[in-house]
C-alpha cells in the first residue's frame, strides 16, 4: 500500500435511493493509521457512506479510493486491504466460534497450518479461545462483537471500518472494546469508526467527522469541535441543591446572567453569561442569600454532545436564513437581506 | 489451545461455503429428522415387500417416498439460502472475502446436493435388499434411483437460484408452482407411458426410463442437467455479484456454446428435428436470464472489452452484462435457433419459434414500461409479469375459450399472446393455419420493436459509463466510446 497517500480519499460522494439523498457531496480524507470518529444521528448518511467505503454500494456519483485503490474499478483489491464490521453481527446458527472464524479463514484464502495459526492469533487477541466451542449464535452481545472484530481482522486489514461497534454493549463490553481499538490503533491501522456515543469516541480518535442529513459539517479533533462551538463570554456551571430542584429552576428563570441549559435530577446545568471568576462566586453567593440549599457548585466542561447539537443548530439557524420556508415572514430587514 | 485438533473435519479443497453449509446443515433437525424417518419407512417397506402380492403396492410406496425426499424436501432447504444471509447482514461479509458470488451460490448448492447424495446412497442398501427379496431389476432401480436424485439436485438449483430475491410471497408462488408442474409432469408421463401399452407399476416406470433411450439419452439426459444447474447457478449469482462483475460474459459463452452443441449434435446424430426444439427450450430460459440484467454503468466494465481491441468492442454488444446487449444477444441466439429448426423441420415451425421468443421480450418489454424498480433488479418483476400472462391469463382463458364452441374461433384468441400462438396454430382449421401465423407474427412483432426503443434510451443513459471506461484503455486524447 502506497503511504505516501492518504488512506482513505472521499471526494464529492453522492448516493440517493429515489427522492431521498442519503449522501449529498461527502468529501475527507483520512491518513495513514489515523483514528477517525464518524458522527451523525440516525439516516445522516454515516452506514451508506462506509458501504460504499467497504466496496458494498455504488456511489451515485464522486470518486472513493482506499489505499489508492478505486472502490468501484478495483473492489477485489480494496477488499484485500479493509476490514468491515457492520452494525449487525452476522453469526450463524450451529456454528461453533472457532467453525465460524475458521470458515472465514477459508474463505479469505488462508489454508492448512498458516490458517490455524492465525485463527489461534486472532483468538487470543480477542480473548475468544475459553469461548471456541460454544455455538457462535448462543453468546453475549459482547463476545458476539469481539467475534465480530476477530473475523473482520483475520487478514491482518490495514484500513478498519466498524460501524457502531459500541451499540448495545454493556459498560465492561465497551471498555474491552476501547483497549482492543487502541492495540489496533498503536499497530497503526487506519480505523473510521461510526457511534453515537460521542464522549467514547472523543477519547478514542484522532479527529472527528460530523455529518448531518448527507453533507459534511465539521472535521477535526474533539478539541476543536468543543471550542469551535462555544460561545465567548459564557460558563457552563452544574449545580446541586438539596431538595425539590424546582427551587432552583424558579429562582433561576427569575435570575440575570442566567439560562438554564438542562434540568438533572438534583438540580440543573446552568449557562452563565459570564466567564468571569468574581461574577461566578456572586452567583453562588446570591444563590445561598436567596435560600437555595446548594450542595454542589462546579465549573463544567463542556461535553462533546453539546457542541454537536450547539453546531447542528446553528447549521439549522444558518440554512433557514439562507432558505426560509415558503410563505413564511422574515423576522426583520437583517434577514431580509 | 486445543482449538487446532478440533477443526480438521474438512480438508482445505473443499470450497469454505461447502464446508460451512455441511457444518451446518448436517446438524440440524430436519436432516437428522428426514434421515432417521426415511430409514425407518424404508426397513418397513423392505420387509414387507417379501411377499409378491404386495410388491407393487410397496414399489409404488418406496418410489413415492424416495421422490418426495429427494425431489422435494431436500431441494426445498435452499428455499431461504441467500435471502437469509441477506437479511442477517452476512452476505456482505461473504463478499468481502475472496469468495465470489459464483462460488457463494454453488455452496449453498454443492451442500444440498452432497446431502441428497448422501441419503441417496444410504438408500442403496434397501435397493439391494428388495433385489435379493423380490428379484427387481438392480441397475434400472439404481438407474432410476440416480434421476430422482439428479432430478432433486436440477430442482435445488432452481430453489436456490430464487431464494436470492428477498420477498418470501414471491418465491413461495414460484416454488408452489414449481411443485405443480412437477405434479402435472409426472402425471403426463404417467399417461405416456399408460398409452404406450407399458404396465403402471415401478418396475416398468424403471424399464421405460433407462432401456428405451440408451446411453446416448442417458448423457444428454446428464448433459442438460448440467446445463440447467449451470444456469440457474449463474443466475443466482448475477443478483449478488458486485457491480463491476463480468458474470455474463461467462455466462453467455456458456450458453452459446451450449446451444451450438446441441444443433451440432443434431446435424451429427441426424437427430436434428429434436435437438432443435431442445434448443427453443434452452432459449427460453437463458433469455429470461439475458434480458433481466440492470444496464451496467461501471466505466471499468467496458475498459475491459475496449481493451481487447475491436473483438472486444464486438463482444461488448452481445456480452456486456445489461439487458440491452442481453437483447441483442438474445436476437442473434432466436435467428440461429429458428433457421435450424426451418431448416430441420419446416419454415411455420421457424416461425412459431421466433414468436415464442417474442413472447419473451414481451415481458421484458412489459417489465421496462411498467416496473417502478428499473434501477434494481428486473428479474422479480420480470416474475411477476410472466406469472400474470401466463398463468392469470390462461387460466382466466381457459373458460372464455371453452365456452366458444368453434374451434377456429378460440384460435384467432392467441394471436394477441405471442407465447399461446403454437397452441392456437394446432388447433387451428387447416385453412386458417397461414392466416393465424401470419397476424400472429405482425401483432408479436411490436414487442421487440418495443424493447428495441427502450433500449435505445438505457443504451444512451450508459453512455458517460462507456466513454470513461474508453478514457480508461486509450487516455483522454483517445477519441470517443461507441
Amino acid at each position: 500500500m502506497d503511504r505516501s497517500q492518504p488512506a482513505v480519499v472521499v471526494e464529492d460522494l453522492h448516493r440517493s435511493f429515489g427522492a431521498l439523498k442519503a449522501v449529498d457531496g461527502v468529501s475527507f480524507s483520512i491518513d495513514h493509521g489515523r483514528v477517525v470518529g464518524f458522527v451523525g444521528a440516525n439516516g445522516a448518511g454515516k452506514t451508506t457512506t462506509m458501504r460504499i467505503m467497504a466496496t458494498l454500494d455504488s456511489p451515485g456519483s464522486g470518486r472513493v479510493s482506499m489505499g489508492g485503490h478505486n472502490v468501484v474499478h478495483h473492489p477485489a483489491k480494496v477488499r484485500r486491504l479493509l476490514g468491515w464490521m457492520p452494525d449487525s453481527f452476522g453469526t450463524y446458527e450451529h456454528m461453533t466460534v472457532l467453525e465460524y472464524l475458521d470458515f472465514y479463514a477459508r474463505a479469505l484464502g488462508f489454508k492448512g497450518a498458516d490458517r490455524l495459526r492465525r485463527i489461534q492469533e486472532v483468538m487470543d487477541f480477542t480473548d475468544l479461545t475459553p469461548l471456541a466451542d460454544r455455538m457462535s449464535n448462543k453468546m453475549s452481545k459482547g463476545q458476539t462483537q469481539r467475534l465480530c472484530l476477530g473475523r473482520a481482522l483475520l487478514h491482518d486489514p490495514q484500513i478498519l471500518i466498524l460501524d457502531e461497534p459500541a451499540a448495545g454493549l454493556d459498560p465492561k463490553a465497551r471498555v474491552e472494546l476501547k483497549n482492543l481499538i487502541r492495540i489496533l490503533a498503536q499497530e497503526g491501522k487506519t480505523i473510521l469508526i461510526s457511534s453515537h456515543i460521542l464522549s467514547e469516541l472523543g477519547e478514542m480518535c484522532d479527529s472527528l467527522l460530523f455529518i448531518d442529513k448527507g453533507r459534511i459539517v465539521h472535521h477535526g479533533d474533539a478539541e476543536s469541535m468543543v471550542r469551535g462551538t462555544e460561545t465567548a463570554g459564557e460558563t457552563l456551571v452544574n449545580v446541586q441543591i438539596a431538595g425539590e430542584p424546582a427551587k432552583l429552576i424558579e429562582w433561576a428563570l427569575t435570575a440575570p446572567l442566567i439560562k438554564i441549559e438542562e434540568e438533572t435530577k438534583r438540580g440543573a446545568r446552568l449557562r452563565i453569561q459570564s466567564a468571569d471568576d468574581a461574577t461566578l462566586a456572586g452567583v453562588l453567593r446570591r444563590m445561598i442569600q436567596d435560600g437555595l440549599p446548594v450542595l454542589d457548585y462546579h465549573r463544567e466542561e463542556r461535553r462533546l454532545e453539546d457542541a454537536f447539537i450547539d453546531m447542528l443548530g446553528q447549521i439549522d439557524r444558518n440554512t433557514f436564513k439562507a432558505q426560509p420556508p415558503e410563505g413564511l415572514p422574515l423576522k426583520n430587514t437583517e434577514d431580509a437581506k | 489451545m486445543n482449538a487446532s485438533f478440533a477443526i480438521t473435519d474438512f480438508p482445505d479443497r473443499l470450497s469454505p461455503m461447502v464446508v460451512k453449509e455441511l457444518r451446518q446443515g448436517l446438524r440440524t433437525r430436519l436432516f437428522a429428522g428426514v434421515l432417521l424417518t426415511l430409514h425407518l419407512m424404508l426397513v418397513l417397506l423392505t420387509l414387507m415387500s417379501g411377499g409378491a402380492e404386495n410388491a407393487t403396492v410397496v414399489s409404488g410406496w418406496f418410489d413415492g417416498i424416495v421422490t418426495l425426499v429427494l425431489c422435494i424436501i431436500m431441494p426445498l432447504r435452499g428455499f431461504s439460502a441467500v435471502a437469509d444471509e441477506i437479511k442477517s447482514g452476512t452476505l456482505d461479509m461473504l463478499a468481502l472475502t475472496r469468495l465470489s458470488a459464483g462460488r457463494i451460490i454453488f455452496g449453498k448448492w454443492a451442500a444440498i446436493a452432497s446431502q441428497s447424495l448422501l441419503l441417496m446412497l444410504s438408500i442403496l442398501p434397501y435397493v439391494v435388499a428388495r433385489f435379493v427379496f423380490g428379484g427387481l431389476d438392480l441397475f434400472g432401480e439404481i438407474a432410476a434411483l440416480f434421476y430422482k436424485w439428479l432430478a432433486g439436485v436440477v430442482i435445488a438449483a432452481v430453489i436456490v437460484a430464487l431464494s436470492t430475491q428477498r420477498q418470501f410471497w414471491l418465491r413461495a408462488v414460484v416454488v408452489f408452482l414449481l411443485l405443480m408442474m412437477i405434479g402435472a409432469f409426472s402425471a403426463f408421463s404417467f399417461m405416456v407411458m399408460t398409452s404406450m401399452g407399458t404396465s403402471t407399476t415401478s418396475d416398468s416406470m424403471v424399464t421405460f426410463f433407462t432401456k428405451s433411450g440408451g446411453g446416448s439419452s442417458a448423457l444428454l439426459v446428464v448433459g442438460m442437467a448440467a446445463w440447467a444447474i449451470f444456469f440457474f447457478l449463474s443466475l443466482a449469482a448475477t443478483r449478488i455479484a458486485p457491480t463491476a462483475s463480468l458474470l455474463s460474459v461467462v455466462k453467455r459463452s456458456v450458453h452459446l456454446v451450449m446451444i451450438l452443441s446441441l444443433l451440432l449434435l443434431g446435424w451429427l446424430t441426424g437427430a436434428g428435428a429434436d435437438m432443435g426444439m431442445i434448443a427453443a427450450g434452452v432459449l427460453a430460459l437463458l433469455m429470461i436470464d439475458a434480458l433481466t440484467e440492470r444496464v451496467n454503468e461501471v466505466p471499468s466494465v467496458y475498459a475491459a472489452f475496449y481493451q481487447r481491441g475491436w473483438p472486444g468492442r464486438v463482444a461488448l454488444w452481445l456480452l456486456a452484462p445489461g439487458w440491452v446487449t442481453g437483447l441483442l444477444y438474445s436476437a442473434l441466439l432466436v435467428a440461429l435457433v429458428a433457421v435450424y429448426v426451418g431448416w430441420t423441420r419446416s419454415v411455420e415451425e421457424a416461425k412459431l419459434v421466433a414468436v415464442s421468443a417474442c413472447g419473451t421480450w414481451m415481458i421484458a418489454a412489459l417489465v421496462q414500461l411498467f416496473s417502478t424498480r428499473k434501477s434494481r433488479d428486473l428479474l422479480p418483476p420480470f416474475i411477476i409479469f410472466w406469472l400474470f400472462v401466463n398463468v392469470v391469463i390462461a387460466i382466466l382463458g381457459i373458460p372464455l375459450m371453452a365456452s366458444l364452441s368453434m374451434r377456429s374461433a378460440t384460435a384467432w384468441f392467441t394471436c394477441a399472446l405471442p407465447q399461446f400462438l403454437s397452441s392456437g396454430y394446432k388447433t387451428a382449421q387447416a385453412g386458417d393455419k397461414a392466416a393465424l401465423l401470419q397476424l400472429g407474427m405482425l401483432s408479436a412483432c411490436i414487442w421487440p420493436a418495443v424493447l428495441l426503443i427502450a433500449a435505445v434510451f438505457a443504451w444512451r443513459h450508459a453512455r458517460a459509463a462507456r466513454q470513461e471506461g474508453w478514457r480508461m484503455i486509450h487516455g483522454k486524447n483517445g477519441g470517443t466510446a461507441v
